[in-house]
């Protein structure tokens, strides 16, 4: 059978979502060549803009016929290149699906469309008392189709865990068309789980419709504290003794000193610029209860020589010092062009000889690694700081961070927390699984996508694929891009 | 291959005694913790991986299918070889591989019994979260299938939230993992596929599990109603307050009757329905927590609410509680336990439709459940050997499910679909839904080996005869 030909799916597709919903102009489409993965790029030939589940199936099955590969996309925020289309073809901008449906306080779920903006779902929920609680540092950005594609976390997932387990329900329109619901409002739904399959999948099973996810409630009352120290050694000595104590902070964030200078520099968060490094530690529950609990957390902390412990004393306190923590990646700017930012995983106890390697990684590479991540989980986000514009740079930040997702992955750890793999990461995923693992999870998106047409080149390891024959796919690339750094 | 080639092979894999084909050793294997059965015409069982691979391999080439088996205490008749085959018993990989307190797992083989699991890591100050009912006889393996949960799934989640990854042995007999030890792994999550999948993609032969520290203080108290409403309505309150107890059970004015019958814990016999809460953590945490809950109990019209004072007290009021469902031997010879799910808020409605179901079939209905997650357990108590009583009793138990389904809940919170519910699949999903589930199905098992006929709804016949009544799996299915 012969492919739809380029005109006909281009005005098939215009029947279907309307003539201004379908970008095919290079000005427009230059838009959709890039996400925060800021060192690759690619065109897709054509961008659609459904506004419907039924919308989604028909552009599905009309890139199918016109053999087209099918990248899904949301905000663009995703850090491992998951939505850049690196073999060109049809790709599927779900913004303008951004209703929130039902809110139902009695149920505490959310049932949403995927370009719903994540911190939109928890403003919706608030008025009820309740709040969505994956909470990604794009949360202001990032759409809940891409959290979910994914997997998001954020600071908060100590306590709640990452996006996996808010998800009850999905519409999924499938590679054949078809429109099917996986999970169920109720919990742990009977079945194959396939909710959970889909969940981190990268856009390489199906395109997600509709989601219903769980609300939480708002705790009773939330304490903050911030405690310097001179070490992070000292530091991450902390953590490990808090949780050994049975305190389950719902956040515990390090900042280190690298990090923690350019924040003051930028945004005076009230972190001292001579310390080692601050945790952040995030305490919520019973307002008469938790002034003991933090008595407890000062005592574990002041076991390793806090230089500092200081609580936050108004709501306007602790989000200065949240802010920090938030926009301490953008302040990294302040001490070089550009940066590449990690996502390991080691377990909790490994944490300080693991920053030791990091900081030795850093040393055998003349490079500057800032660190500022997820202690309590024991989610790694060392950041490597350059500037692309000196020759062999590049190169050399790219080896330094294959050499401290190693080292995770030799602690017994991971190669992404909660960023994805994309492209930045496929091949490291041999460093985590067997063929036979990977073989496995081959003949899964087999049986989801015969074709291979969903988000080819993403996820699981294995040759680049080629660009559709179209001439419209640029050629995918992995370059720094003079000015996208600056 | 002949039948008696294939039990040749067997033996020469596992050892002739551990083969068993006479009717006298097979028919301990024919019936789970359900009221279905179906003799076996083969059990295996195998001491190793290996020997699990071995086996499959053998039954793969005999073309016929492996129904995978833990200690056989499963409800939904998971366990029962419907399809005929070889039933492969994991009853002897049941070794506690490692411990790693530091890494807050465990790896253990599927026969482990999941109370041996918390036995072994309590000194060290941990625990596994999933405790069904059952934990004392029940086997992780089959816990791992079943996805099962228990009265503290309110707090720590069902088994797939402590399942980190499993070996497994696949349709040609290779092993292999998903999943490994770090949470939230990249790729697909392939553990997540397989915990709850019901023995029908492949035999799970090794677990990852996470453990948990052992709570800093624990309080449980027990709340006696009037009304099931009240009862019913204590629960909804106390969740809306923001209290997240570790367990939150309810037993209604028949199962107390039964439990009081069996072991006298002290449960009220004139109340119409008793809650027992738990509240776990730091100290300061659980007082609070505690108050408001008996706070919660009082205003939705308790009649008492006593604390336990010790810890003598409080294993009383749990034994009552974990034994009820044997208890309710006492009341009659037969039960059919049911596992609905509704959305919480939906509880007190729910309630009074499994009443009136109940009245309106003539049978009585045993409550006794997991109030806090809205997983219902209402148990039908018959005589079977009344004529005519089963099948009142399954057409009550099915009226029962879909009037969880029409509130927005499930077929099942923690035991599982198998035999037993299978046509009610239908109920939640549509044909699309599962025939997606059946291309991963086909991914794993291509040529659905692997305990047919459980989970899906099948076209009548295969097993039509198996399904509800005792009976031999019929001759033939050996060519």
């Amino acid at each position: 059978m012969r492919a739809m030909d380029r005109g006909t799916l281009v005005s098939r597709l215009r029947e279907v979502v309307g003539a201004s919903h379908v970008l095919t102009r290079p000005e427009d489409l230059v838009v959709y060549e890039q996400d925060a993965f800021l060192v690759a790029q690619a065109s897709p030939d054509l961008v659609v803009l459904p506004d419907t589940a039924e919308e989604v199936a028909s552009a599905v099955t009309l890139a199918r016929a016109a053999a087209l590969p099918i990248v899904a996309r949301g905000a663009g925020t995703g850090l491992n290149g998951g939505s850049i289309p690196v073999a060109g073809g049809l790709m599927l901008v779900l913004t303008r699906m951004n209703r929130i449906l039902e809110i139902s306080p009695r149920d505490r779920l959310a049932v949403i469309e995927p370009g719903v903006v994540n911190v939109d779902l928890t403003a919706a929920a608030a008025p009820h008392g309740l709040f969505y609680a994956p909470d990604p540092g794009s949360q202001g950005v990032s759409t809940i189709g891409g959290n979910v594609g994914n997997n998001a976390g954020g600071p908060h997932c100590l306590a709640y865990g990452v996006t996996g387990n808010h998800v009850l329900e999905m519409e999924v329109a499938l590679s054949s068309g078809e429109i099917v619901t996986v999970g169920s409002r109720a919990v742990d739904a009977p079945g194959y789980d396939l909710a959970g399959l889909l969940v981190g999948s990268e856009g390489t099973l199906g395109i997600i419709t509709r989601i219903t996810v769980r609300l939480l409630r708002r705790a009773e009352a939330v304490r903050t504290l911030l405690a310097v120290f001179d070490t992070i050694d000292a530091a991450s000595r902390t953590v490990s003794d808090l949780i050994a104590a049975g305190i389950v902070p719902t956040a515990m964030e390090m900042i280190d000193g690298t990090v923690i200078r350019a924040v003051e520099a930028a945004i005076h968060a009230g972190y001292p610029e001579d310390a080692g490094a601050v945790l952040l530690i995030e305490v919520e529950g019973y307002a008469d209860v938790l002034p003991r609990i933090m008595t407890r957390v000062h005592k574990i902390a002041e076991r390793h020589r806090p230089r500092q412990l200081r609580a936050a004393e108004h709501a306007h306190e602790r989000e200065l010092l949240w802010k920090g923590r938030k926009e301490g990646v953008g302040a990294l700017g302040r001490l070089a062009p550009a940066y590449y930012l990690h996502d390991g995983v080691v377990p909790r106890t490994r944490l300080p000889e693991v920053m030791r390697a990091v900081a030795e990684i850093a040393r055998a590479h003349d490079l500057v690694i800032g660190n500022l991540f997820h202690a309590g989980d024991g989610n790694l986000h060392p950041t490597i700081l350059f500037d692309p514009r000196r020759p062999g740079m590049l190169e050399r930040v790219v080896r330094a961070g294959e050499e401290i997702l190693k080292a995770c992955v030799a602690a017994g750890g991971s190669i992404t927390g909660e960023h994805g793999v994309g492209i930045e990461k496929r091949d490291y995923m041999r460093w985590l699984f067997s063929d036979a693992d990977l073989e496995a999870m081959q003949t899964v998106k087999a049986a989801f996508d015969p074709q291979g047409l969903l988000n080819p080149g993403k996820l699981l390891p294995g040759p680049a694929p080629e660009a559709v024959s179209d001439g419209a796919a640029a050629a995918f690339s992995v370059r720094p891009r003079p000015g996208v750094w600056s | 291959m002949e039948r008696a080639d294939l039990v040749a092979e067997l033996r020469a894999i596992v050892g002739d005694a551990h083969v068993l084909v006479d009717d006298a050793d097979v028919i301990v294997y024919e019936q789970d913790g359900s009221i279905l059965q179906a003799m076996p015409e083969i059990v295996v069982l195998p001491a190793d991986t290996a020997e699990v691979a071995a086996v499959v391999r053998a039954a793969a080439r005999a073309g016929v299918p492996v129904v995978p088996r833990g200690s056989g205490t499963g409800l939904a008749g998971g366990a029962v070889p419907a399809g005929g085959g070889v039933v492969v018993s994991l009853t002897r990989l049941n070794h506690v591989l490692d411990v790693s307190y530091r890494d807050r797992t465990a790896e253990l083989q599927p026969g482990v019994i999941n109370l041996d699991v918390t036995k072994g890591v309590a000194k060290a100050g941990f625990f596994y979260a999933p405790d069904p009912s059952s934990q004392a006889a029940c086997s992780i393996g089959g816990n791992l299938a079943n996805n099962s949960g228990g009265p503290h799934t309110l707090a720590y989640g069902v088994t797939t939230n402590h399942a980190l990854g499993v070996e497994v042995v696949r349709y040609d007999g290779s092993i292999q993992w998903l999943g490994g030890t770090v949470p939230d792994a990249p790729g697909y999550d392939l553990c997540g596929v397989f915990v709850g999948s019901e023995g029908t993609l492949g035999i799970v032969t090794r677990a990852v599990v996470r453990l948990m520290r052992a709570r800093e203080s624990v309080r449980t108290l027990l709340a006696v109603f009037d009304r099931m409403d009240d009862a019913t309505q204590a629960v909804v309150d106390i969740t809306a307050a923001g209290i997240v107890p570790a367990a939150l059970e309810m037993m209604d004015r028949t199962t107390i009757e039964a439990v009081e019958r069996g072991s006298a814990v002290g449960l009220p016999r004139d109340a119409e329905a008793v809650l027992l809460v738990e509240a776990e953590g730091v100290r300061e945490h659980t007082e609070r927590a505690v108050r408001m809950a008996q706070e919660a109990c009082v205003r939705a019209g308790a009649r008492q609410v006593r604390a336990a004072r010790d810890e003598q007290e409080r294993a009383a009021l749990w034994k009552g509680r974990k034994g009820a469902f044997g208890a309710l031997g006492t009341l009659a010879p037969n039960y059919y336990v049911m596992d609905g799910v509704v959305p919480r808020s939906r509880l007190p409605e729910t309630m009074r439709a499994v009443a009136e179901i109940g009245a309106r079939y003539g049978v009585r209905v045993a409550n006794v459940f997991h109030a806090g997650d809205g997983n219902l357990h209402p148990n039908i108590l018959f005589d079977i050997r009344i004529p005519g009583e089963l099948e009142r009793v399954i057409a009550a138990g099915a009226e029962i499910l879909k009037a969880c389904v029409a509130v927005g809940g499930s077929l099942t919170g923690e035991h599982g679909i198998g035999l037993e519910k299978r046509e009610y699949m239908e109920w939640l999903f549509t044909a699309a839904d599962l025939e997606a589930m059946a291309r991963v199905r086909l991914a794993f098992d291509p040529r659905r080996m692997f305990n047919p006929g459980k989970v899906f709804p099948t076209p009548a016949a295969c097993g039509e005869t198996t399904r509800w009544a005792p009976a031999k799996v019929p001759e033939g299915l050996w060519v």
